[in-house]
């Protein structure tokens, strides 16, 4: 069989109902051809998920199977279908039924207007509102905000990528609500967004609640970091140590006119200058750990082990 | 695998060795009785090559013996990871060059792999140790079930079937190679714990140094940021910088409330420890976000999941 056009990647965790339901919607939307493969990832589910994507692999050549080994979240489960999947255009989606494979047609086809990443934003969305449209609405706005990339609905898993982008991408910890601003810190991939279609969870449970916004703070933390500083960590810490310093000379400052006109019972000897002392600790120990990034940084690169930016074409 | 699938056993030789022959004779003895084919190889520490003259006797005699000496001593994980390399057969099975367990245990951990298994542990059960053992290894059990993805009821044996791949998939550098049920269990392995009878050799009551306390304390604690954090370092110093810095964040309020009501804060230690709260807090962070640079920078490199894999059809029997 030729290596199939499009691939679509489905993670799934406890989800044995809505197999045979999504593998008929994909098989619906896609058609008869063998221009598409669908790459069923298992991670580590307890119930039946694994055994009921089997026997849809077994029936169809164009189904595939992946079993993960244990449960390791969505990311990495992601990341295995796409390091799998063999299409030049990669879909994801999730695999609860919630994403509409119906709208898998037009994701691909804005793809191919020129974009390297098309993100799918839910439309009506069909979710509770204390619980999830408004942590979901403040997070886009925070992410928005701080990785610049603005795309609506980051929490949306129907998105459609070229390989070259995917290559380019190394998804970890829970990095999947971020793809879009990873895609284009580490890939200057072109991004669009797109309406779809958003449907109620009709078998199983959400695997997210509330605790994920402090997870979400630390990612998106760790992605500005990236999209600004990964080339040259140095630059960060030194910005943190001079702030540093100026609080150190401000505390230097403090010392020296309380010595020189407060009388010697209300200024203590040791709490301006040990104010100063701490400050200027910390300068010489933020600009220590940018040297530490910064040889990171260039033993990587001596590796090569990243491929080369992806290029627009000749520029005649 | 068949049950009678072939297996190299593995003598660790490093701490407090009994005889390296009266071993082998007796450990090679069920698995002979049991019609398991089998190998030994024995890694031996420099320190213990004066051991290792018995075994050229078995050598010269024919027994399925090989012996090799380290240049230099090294932690257990390294000698296991050694021994996946040099291993005739895909089935290992792990020992200390020390009576734990009665050697019976062989033969039904190998079988524990044969069967599908991914590891086979070998549970001292009952424990016939006195009382001040089984209370060391109740607590260290306690702690590191609370890390542990799966529930053990005795790590410290040391007797272990493995499948070759498990080895090379594990993190087992330092002292880690103790925690190897643990790491297997987080990747995914299949792992079974084989009650055996406890060797009445291993019923002395065992006390060590205080120093032995603490490295095992340390060691728990690696293996907490290694199970939970080791893909997302921030997360971890993070919250604990988040803590700091609030909390001196806290303080810094308090004192600047005061100052606007007129109270000076020049003769004020307060200052300093909130001051200080804060710092510890931003370093924590930073430190963090050196960790998460250096994972970004592996990420390429590194997959954070395992697939699972249908289990490797066995060798044919050489002897």
């Amino acid at each position: 069989m030729n290596a199939p056009r499009i691939s679509v990647v489905v993670p799934l965790y406890n989800e044995e109902e809505s197999v045979p339901p999504l593998v008929d919607a994909v098989r619906d939307a896609l058609g008869p051809g063998n221009d598409w493969e669908l790459v069923l990832v298992d991670d580590g589910s307890r119930d039946h998920t694994a055994e009921v994507a089997g026997q849809a692999a077994d029936s169809d050549s164009r189904i595939r199977l992946l079993r993960l080994a244990r449960n390791c979240g969505q990311t990495p489960a992601m990341q295995a279908g796409f390091d799998h999947a063999k299409g030049e255009i990669v879909v994801s989606m999730d695999g609860d039924l919630q994403n509409d494979p119906g709208d898998i047609p037009r994701l691909v086809a804005r793809l191919e207007e020129g974009y390297d990443l098309v993100a799918g934003y839910r439309e009506r969305r069909q979710d509770t509102v204390i619980t999830r449209k408004i942590p979901s609405w403040i997070a886009n706005r925070i992410i928005r905000r701080l990785t610049g990339v603005q795309i609506r609905d980051n929490g949306c898993s129907l998105k459609a990528y070229r390989r070259e982008v995917l290559a380019r991408m190394h998804l970890y910890s829970d990095m999947h609500r971020f793809i879009p601003a990873v895609a284009a810190a580490t890939a200057g991939a072109r991004i669009t967004e797109l309406p779809v279609r958003h449907h109620a969870r009709r078998f199983g449970q959400s695997k997210y609640g509330l605790s994920r916004v402090a997870k979400v703070l630390a990612d998106l933390l760790t992605i500005k970091m990236i999209r600004s500083f990964r080339e040259r960590p140095l630059l960060l810490f030194a910005i943190g140590s001079l702030g540093a310093v100026l609080l150190g000379l401000g505390f230097t400052l403090a010392a020296i006119i309380a010595a020189a006109f407060f009388r010697p019972e209300k200024v203590s000897a040791v709490v301006f200058p040990g104010a100063a002392l701490l400050w200027f600790e910390l300068a010489g120990y933020l600009m220590l750990l940018g040297l530490i990034a910064e040889t990171a940084v260039m033993e990587h690169r001596r590796d090569r082990a990243e491929p080369a930016p992806l290029a627009r074409g000749d520029l005649r | 695998m068949s049950a009678r699938s072939p297996v190299s056993v593995v003598v660790l030789v490093d701490e407090r060795p009994e005889p390296l022959d009266g071993l082998y004779e007796e450990f090679s003895a069920p698995l002979r009785a049991a019609g398991v084919p089998h190998d030994f190889l024995f890694l031996i520490e420099p320190s213990r090559e004066s051991l290792a003259a018995p075994l050229e006797r078995l050598t010269a005699s024919g027994a399925p013996v090989r012996r090799l000496l380290l240049a230099q001593a090294v932690p257990e994980g390294a000698m296991a990871r050694l021994a996946a390399e040099q291993a005739r057969y895909d089935t290992l099975l792990l020992m200390p060059a020390y009576r734990r367990v009665e050697a019976a245990a062989l033969p039904l951990l190998a079988a524990e792999v044969a069967g599908g298994a991914d590891v086979a542990l070998a549970c001292r059960d009952p424990r016939r140790d006195p009382g001040l053992n089984r209370l060391q290894a109740r607590v260290f059990h306690g702690l590191v079930n609370r890390i542990s993805p799966q529930r053990f009821v005795d790590m410290g044996s040391g007797v272990m079937a493995l499948r070759r791949g498990v080895l090379s998939d594990l993190p087992l550098h330092g002292e880690f190679f103790r925690f190897l049920p643990v790491l297997a269990a987080r990747e995914g392995f299949t792992i079974h714990e084989v009650p055996v009878r406890q060797h009445p050799a291993d019923q002395r009551t065992r006390v060590y140094p205080a120093g032995t306390y603490i490295r095992r304390l340390v060691d728990l604690l690696g293996l907490f940021f290694l199970v939970r954090f080791t893909d997302r370092p921030l997360r971890f110093f993070g919250l604990v910088g988040s803590v700091l810095g609030l909390a001196g964040a806290v303080v810094l309020l308090l004192l600047f409330i005061q100052r606007l009501q007129g109270v000076g804060i020049a003769n004020r230690p307060l200052l300093l420890l909130g001051l200080l709260l804060l710092v510890l807090g931003i370093q924590a962070v930073a430190l963090g976000l050196v960790a998460e640079i250096i994972v970004h920078l592996g990420a390429p490199r590194r997959r954070a999941y395992r697939l699972r894999e249908p289990t490797p059809p066995a060798p044919p029997p050489e002897s």
